[in-house]
């Protein structure tokens, strides 16, 4: 006789094992190549015969990681800092005023969050072109803010609805103004919501692919995922130990930071989508 | 202190940058599907619709608009049947159930052109490591070419789209889950209910908005998805793999027909319309609930 909740645990187990070699499947691959050394990387082995920690060093050097690093961190930051700066006033207002228009600029949130870049992105293409700003990171910057909008604000929006009024109308019962009391009561209430918020814009930006595909066009303006892209798409030989190194750097930062906040992205959606 | 205009002045920036970069883009589609255009993007005649015309009669277009419904329907079938168990079983309290949580979470955590850039390498065909494990394991002989022909890759491209596609529905339907109080399935069980009934006449019925959020959201993010296809493939080889995202790309970027790639642009935003308006319909009849 075994307790159940043992019992429930290894067929909990034995249900989700496939899910989960499939799942951890890639990432093994990835660690593998990345630390095996570079005679090895094209036979058909699992296992190293020794871990190649030096990959990674060499990774960067030759990988050109560093600048696309920097890229992707400079874009991250532009599209994040502009994206919530735009969309707090907005939610704030979503949240605390009733007005004309308010219903259709929820609906226009909501298609311009179905809206992806890559249906568009011809004639984001041109609208780049027009102002002179291809290879321009600070414009992919830009993009990402405007694609990111509708998200921010939903988000932002669910939260600012769940802070009770009384506390702002207390303030204001005391006579403090309307910015005053945001600044005081409201926005230091909202701080944790907000940085949630950033965050995963910051992971959008840091993850988008076609956009960068598209106006980053020269090597010195890649962004990590066009850079690593690069380094595979039509080239004969393939250095995959590098490859894979750069992979797993770009990736597992952000996939912790991700895991981590994952609760709090459902939270918001569902309080926002499936109320 | 109640000021008329305050909340439009709030709204305003976001609508301005939303207009600017969203909307004009949708515009100038407009302008160049309806003209004669250059390689080079200057518009010359109005030209109707020649440039839709040109679309459907061409079968490379066709194809791809049939295989974007196979992928959609696929990967977001699949993902509906691999996630509801899963959440099923992520709601049951076991041991190591937050460990597994977050395995199952992990592929939404990485962007999808490093998800698709892996696989690229594991199904390499001399030396991909699936392969190896696949013949270690004793499953294969040979190795198989997985991306050489579109027989293998794409039903590979719908595996890992649906794998990525599971951690936000299985998110979905957890917290559908956790909306259904516990009592109803010990009244069920006090009634005699097995496991199976329990599922078939509390869990899916209740779970059903849910169900169809998915499904609509779902449809939605799939039917745009670029980097998995593009990644492993770019659509080929001989475009069998393309699907209408990878096709517009093509048009636009590699072939230079811009009147038709803006025409592909409006079939899909229109199609992504209609998407948008079942789900305002569903989240609107939800709200009132």
């Amino acid at each position: 006789m075994i307790a159940p909740k043992l019992k429930r645990t290894i067929i909990a187990w034995s249900l989700l094992a496939p899910l989960v070699v499939v799942t951890l499947f890639p990432f093994a691959v990835m660690f593998l190549t990345a630390v095996k050394p570079a005679q090895e990387v094209l036979t058909p082995s699992w296992w190293p015969s020794e871990f190649r920690w030096r990959n990674f060093y060499d990774m960067w050097v030759q990988a050109g990681f560093g600048r696309a690093l920097f890229n992707s961190l400079y874009v991250s930051v532009i599209a994040t800092v502009g994206a919530i700066v735009i969309s707090i006033p907005a939610a704030y207002a979503m949240s605390r005023f009733r007005f004309a228009g308010h219903g259709a600029f929820r609906q226009f949130l909501l298609v311009s969050q179905m809206i992806s870049p890559i249906v568009l992105v011809l004639g984001l293409f041109r609208l780049l072109a027009s102002f002179g700003l291809v290879e321009s990171l600070n414009a992919v910057g830009g993009v990402y803010m405007a694609f990111n909008i509708a998200f921010t604000v939903w988000m932002l929006q669910s939260y600012f609805d769940t802070i009770p009024r009384d506390l702002e109308e207390a303030s204001w019962m005391e006579g403090g103004s309307r910015w005053l009391t945001l600044r005081k009561v409201f926005l230091p209430l909202c701080v944790p919501a907000i940085a949630v918020t950033a965050i995963f814009t910051f992971i959008n930006a840091w993850n988008e692919f076609v956009v960068a595909l598209t106006m980053l066009r020269s090597q010195e303006s890649y962004t990590l995922p066009i850079q690593v892209f690069s380094l595979v798409a039509g080239r004969y030989s393939v250095e995959w130990h590098y490859v894979m190194a750069a992979t797993l750097v770009a990736t597992v930062p952000v996939a912790i930071l991700f895991v981590w906040l994952q609760r709090y992205l459902v939270r918001g959606l569902a309080l926002g989508a499936v109320k | 202190m109640h000021n008329r205009a305050l909340p439009y002045l709030l709204t305003l920036p976001s609508l301005i940058l939303a207009a600017v970069v969203i909307f004009w883009p949708v515009v100038d589609l407009i302008q160049i599907s309806t003209h004669e255009v250059s390689r080079f993007g200057q518009l010359r005649d109005f030209s109707g619709l020649d440039n839709f015309a040109a679309l459907v009669a061409d079968p490379d277009f066709i194809k791809a608009l049939v295989r974007t419904g196979v992928w959609t329907a696929a990967v977001v079938g699949g993902a509906l049947l691999v996630s509801i168990p899963v959440a099923v079983i992520l709601n049951t309290d076991f041991y190591g159930r937050s460990l597994a949580r977050v395995i199952v979470m992990l592929p939404w955590a990485v962007s999808l052109t490093m998800t698709a850039i892996v696989w690229r390498w594991a199904l390499n065909g001399e030396s991909g490591m699936l392969n190896s494990a696949l013949r270690g394991l004793g499953l294969a002989d040979h190795n198989i070419q997985w991306l050489a022909s579109a027989a293998t890759a794409f039903p590979m491209q719908i595996m890992i789209g649906i794998l990525v596609t599971v951690p936000f529905t299985t998110t979905i339907f957890l917290g559908g889950l956790s909306s259904i109080p516990d009592d109803l399935y010990e009244a069920a069980a006090l009634e005699g209910a097995g496991p199976v009934q329990q599922f078939r006449r509390i869990t899916f019925p209740l779970l059903k908005p849910f169900v169809n959020i998915a499904i609509v959201l779902n449809t939605i993010y799939v039917f745009n998805s670029f980097p998995i296809i593009w990644v492993m493939t770019q659509g080929g080889p001989a475009n069998s793999t393309d699907i209408l995202v990878t096709h517009l790309y093509k048009l636009a970027f590699r072939i230079g027909k811009l009147g038709e790639a803006s025409a592909v642009s409006l079939v899909m935003l229109a199609i992504l319309l209609v998407f948008t308006a079942i789900y305002i319909r569903l989240a609107m009849r939800g709200e009132r609930a």
